[in-house]
C-alpha cells in the first residue's frame, strides 16, 4: 500500500448525547465511574423479543440553541449533540461563511424510523421525507445554517469513522472550510427486532473479550465533532486526525471474516495515512462488541499489527450498548479525552479474560495512563471495516 | 485533482430493457427490471438490489471486455451510492411478509454482495443521497486514486422503486416520474487532465430528472450522462451534475481523462459490443 501521508485534521471540539449522559464532560465522567446506561427498553415495545434490553437515552435533551426542531428521534437526537457542540464552539450562528461550512454524518439507519410511521398509517408527506437515510443530515445543515455539502454515509456500524474521514477530505481539498462530522443512531423497533432476529443479542451483561461473552446489546448515541484544518485550529483543540483506513472482507453480508484481513488493512492503511507505526500506539480503542466472533478477531489482528507489546485495549459498549452509527465518533472522543485527561476507562463487565483475547485490557477501574497516539477501530455489516488514528492533546 | 479516466461502464436501465419502450409516450409510475435470477445458490437469499449490483458490475466487466480477476483484491476500491433503494428491504423487513434476512436492510449489503463476488476487497465508502452522492462517490474515487490507495476504482450506484412505488407516489416534490429503475458501475482508473468539483446547498430546490424523456434515477442519473456521454464518442468536455434536497453538484474534467489513443480505440470497441447486445 502506498498511501500518502496527508494533511493532519484538528479535532476542535466535540458535541454528544448517549445513554450514560448528555454532553462530553457527563459522558467522560460516566465512564470513568462505570456507570451502565443500559435498561429495559420503554419507549416501544419489546415484549415480544427475546431481548428488550438496550442503551435507551430516556429523555433526549431539550435542544437550547433556537431554531426549528425536527419531529424524527433521529434528527432531534443528532440536533441535541450539535446543540452543545455549537455552545462550546460559538458556532451558531455561523461565525464564518455558511457555504464553506459542510456537515458529514454517519448512519446505519438514517430515519428508519420515520419510515415504519409512514407504513404504519402516517400518510404525512413529512414522514416520508423523513424516513430517507439522509434526512437528519439536512435537518442538521438547515439548523446550522450550514449551506457547505451536506452528506450522509452508511458503511454499517463503520458510518461515524468513515464520517470523520470524509469530512477531513473536505477540508484537504478546500471544500470547506470547517466541516461538523460525526454519527448518530437511535433505538426502534426495526433494528431491536432485526438485531433479535440473528440471535445477536446477550441477556446477559455486555462483555468484551471475556470469556464468558455471549452478545451485544444495542444503544442510542450522537456524536459530532467541529473539524479544521490544523493551521485554522487554535491550541484550545481536543485533538488530531492523523489518519482513516477502510478496507472490505469481501467474506461475508453480516458476519466479519474469520480471518480479520480486511480489519489488517484498514489498521495498516490508517497508520500508513497517519505516518506512525506500530510501536507508536499508545492505546486501542476496540469494536469489542461482546460478540464470540468479533473480540476473537479484533484480538488475533491486534496481534499481529502491534506483536506481543502491552498496549491498554478497552470497549466502552457494555457501559452505553452499541451505538452502530455514533460508536465510532464516540469512540474517537473517548480517546482523545483519555489523552487530555490522563486516565483510560475500563472495559465494564471484563472480569475474565478469554485466552483468545489475550491482550493488555484495562479492566476492573480506569487505568491512569495519557495516551498520545489512539487507534480506533470499526466493524459493520457487509465486511466493513474503518481504523482512525488519533492524535490525543494532554 | 487528477481527473481518473472512466475505462468501462455497466449500465443498466429498465427503462431500456423493456423493449425499447417508447419514451415520453405514456405515463407509467415506474419502470421495474422484476427479479433477476439468482447467479448461485450464495446469492439467492439476496434482495433484488443486490442482484442488480451483481449483474452492473458484469455489464461494466463486459464493456471492459476484461474478466473478473482484473478487479479482484484489495487494489480495487469500492463506492457506492443510492439515494433510496434500501427502501425496499426496510419495507420487507418492517412489514414482516417477506423473510427477509435483516443484514439484507442495510445499504451496506448492496456493495457488500459485490466485493464477496467479485473478490474486492479494497478501500470503500458509502454514500446516501441522490445525484450528488453519485458525484462524491466519484470525487472520493479520484481522491483514493490520486492517493494510491488503490489501482482502480468502481462506482456503483442502485435505484429501485417497484416495491415502495406509492410511497415515492405520495412524495411528489421530492421525486419526479416516471420511476426508472437503474444498476450502473463505473471503472475508473488514473486519467489525465484535472477533475473539479463543486456544490452549492440552497433550500426548497428539489430533485431533477436527469431528462424528463428518460425519467427519474435518483442516484444514478450522473451515471446516465456518463452513458450518453461515452455512446456519443466521449469528445465533449466531461461534465455530469444533479440535485437533490437543495443540493446542486457539478463534476467536470477540463480535458479527455482517456489515458492513451489505444484505450480509447478500445474503449470505443467494447462500447459497439454493448449496443450490440442490447443494453445500455
Amino acid at each position: 500500500m502506498t498511501t500518502e501521508r496527508r494533511e493532519r485534521i484538528a479535532i476542535a471540539a466535540a458535541g454528544l448525547s448517549t445513554p450514560i449522559g448528555h454532553g462530553v464532560e457527563a459522558f467522560w465522567s460516566a465512564l470513568l465511574a462505570g456507570t451502565s446506561g443500559i435498561s429495559r427498553i420503554e419507549r416501544f415495545r419489546v415484549d415480544d423479543l427475546r431481548v428488550g434490553l438496550g442503551g435507551e437515552i430516556k429523555e433526549l435533551e431539550r435542544i437550547k440553541s433556537l431554531g426549528r426542531v425536527p419531529d424524527s428521534r433521529a434528527s432531534r437526537l443528532l440536533l441535541s449533540a450539535a446543540d452543545e457542540l455549537v455552545a462550546q464552539t460559538d458556532f451558531r450562528p455561523l461565525p464564518l461563511d455558511p457555504s464553506r461550512v459542510a456537515v458529514v454524518v454517519g448512519t446505519a439507519l438514517g430515519g428508519v424510523e420515520e419510515g415504519e410511521r409512514a407504513l404504519g398509517g402516517d400518510r404525512t408527506r413529512r414522514r416520508l421525507r423523513d424516513a430517507l437515510y439522509d434526512a437528519p443530515a439536512h435537518d442538521l445543515a438547515r439548523w446550522l445554517g450550514a449551506t457547505g455539502p451536506a452528506i450522509t454515509v452508511s458503511t454499517a456500524c463503520a458510518s461515524g469513522a468513515t464520517a470523520l474521514a470524509v469530512g477531513a477530505d473536505l477540508l484537504r481539498e478546500g471544500e470547506a472550510d470547517a466541516v461538523v462530522a460525526g454519527g448518530y443512531d437511535i433505538l426502534c423497533r426495526f433494528v431491536m427486532r432485526g438485531f433479535d432476529a440473528l440471535r445477536s443479542l446477550t441477556r446477559d451483561f455486555v462483555r468484551p473479550f471475556d470469556r464468558r461473552r455471549t452478545g451485544l446489546l444495542l444503544g442510542e448515541g450522537a456524536a459530532l465533532v467541529l473539524l479544521l484544518r490544523e493551521k485554522d485550529a487554535g491550541r484550545a483543540r481536543l485533538g488530531t486526525l492523523l489518519g482513516y483506513g477502510s478496507a472490505s472482507d469481501g467474506a461475508h453480508i453480516a458476519a466479519p471474516d474469520p480471518g480479520g484481513a480486511g480489519l489488517e488493512r484498514s489498521v495498516r492503511a490508517a497508520l500508513a495515512q497517519a505516518d506512525v507505526t506500530p510501536d507508536d500506539l499508545d492505546f486501542v480503542s476496540a469494536h469489542g462488541t461482546g460478540t464470540p466472533l468479533n473480540d476473537k478477531i479484533e484480538t488475533a489482528v491486534l496481534r499481529r499489527v502491534i506483536g506481543t507489546r502491552a498496549v491498554p485495549v478497552n470497549s466502552i459498549k457494555p457501559g452505553i450498548g452499541h451505538t452502530m452509527g455514533a460508536a465510532a465518533t464516540l469512540e474517537a472522543i473517548m480517546c482523545l479525552l483519555a489523552s487530555r485527561h490522563g486516565m483510560i476507562p475500563a472495559t465494564l463487565h471484563l472480569e475474565e479474560i478469554d485466552p483468545e483475547c489475550d491482550f493488555d485490557h484495562v479492566m476492573g477501574q480506569p487505568r491512569a495512563s495519557r495516551p498520545r497516539i489512539s487507534l480506533s477501530t470499526s466493524l459493520g455489516f457487509g465486511g466493513c471495516n474503518g481504523a482512525l488514528v488519533l492524535e490525543g492533546r494532554a | 485533482m487528477r481527473a481518473p479516466h472512466p475505462r468501462a461502464l455497466g449500465f443498466l436501465s429498465a427503462r431500456t430493457s423493456e423493449a425499447q419502450a417508447p419514451r415520453g409516450a405514456d405515463d407509467r409510475a415506474a419502470y421495474s427490471f422484476g427479479r433477476p435470477a439468482p447467479r448461485q445458490t450464495r446469492s439467492r437469499r439476496a434482495t433484488r438490489e443486490c442482484l442488480l449490483a451483481l449483474a452492473a458490475v458484469d455489464a461494466m466487466l463486459e464493456d471492459g471486455g476484461a474478466s473478473r480477476d482484473a478487479i479482484a483484491g484489495e487494489r480495487t476500491a469500492l463506492l457506492y451510492s443510492t439515494a433510496a433503494c434500501y427502501a425496499a428491504s426496510n419495507r420487507s423487513f418492517i412489514e414482516g411478509g417477506g423473510g427477509i434476512h435483516f443484514a439484507y436492510t442495510a445499504p451496506a449489503v448492496v456493495p457488500a454482495e459485490v466485493a464477496i463476488e467479485f473478490g474486492v476487497t479494497g478501500p470503500y465508502a458509502i454514500f446516501l443521497g441522490g445525484p450528488p452522492a453519485t458525484l462524491r462517490a466519484i470525487w472520493q474515487a479520484a481522491l483514493l486514486l490520486e492517493s494510491g490507495s488503490c489501482d482502480r476504482a468502481l462506482v456503483l450506484a442502485v435505484e429501485i422503486f417497484e416495491e415502495c412505488a406509492d410511497l415515492f407516489a405520495r412524495a411528489p416534490r421530492l421525486v419526479g416520474r416516471p420511476l426508472v429503475e437503474v444498476a450502473a458501475c463505473l471503472w475508473l482508473e488514473p486519467g489525465h487532465g484535472r477533475l473539479v468539483f463543486e456544490s452549492s446547498r440552497a433550500d426548497g430546490r428539489r430533485s431533477r430528472a436527469i431528462q424528463a424523456d428518460e425519467g427519474e434515477m435518483l442516484g444514478c442519473g450522473p451515471l446516465a450522462v456518463l452513458d450518453r456521454w461515452r455512446r456519443s464518442g466521449g469528445k465533449a468536455p466531461l461534465r455530469l451534475s444533479g440535485a437533490w434536497r437543495g443540493e446542486q453538484a457539478r463534476l467536470m474534467w477540463d480535458q479527455d481523462p482517456a489515458p492513451s489513443a489505444s484505450d480509447a480505440h478500445e474503449r470505443k470497441e467494447s462500447v459497439s459490443e454493448l449496443h450490440g447486445r442490447g443494453g445500455r
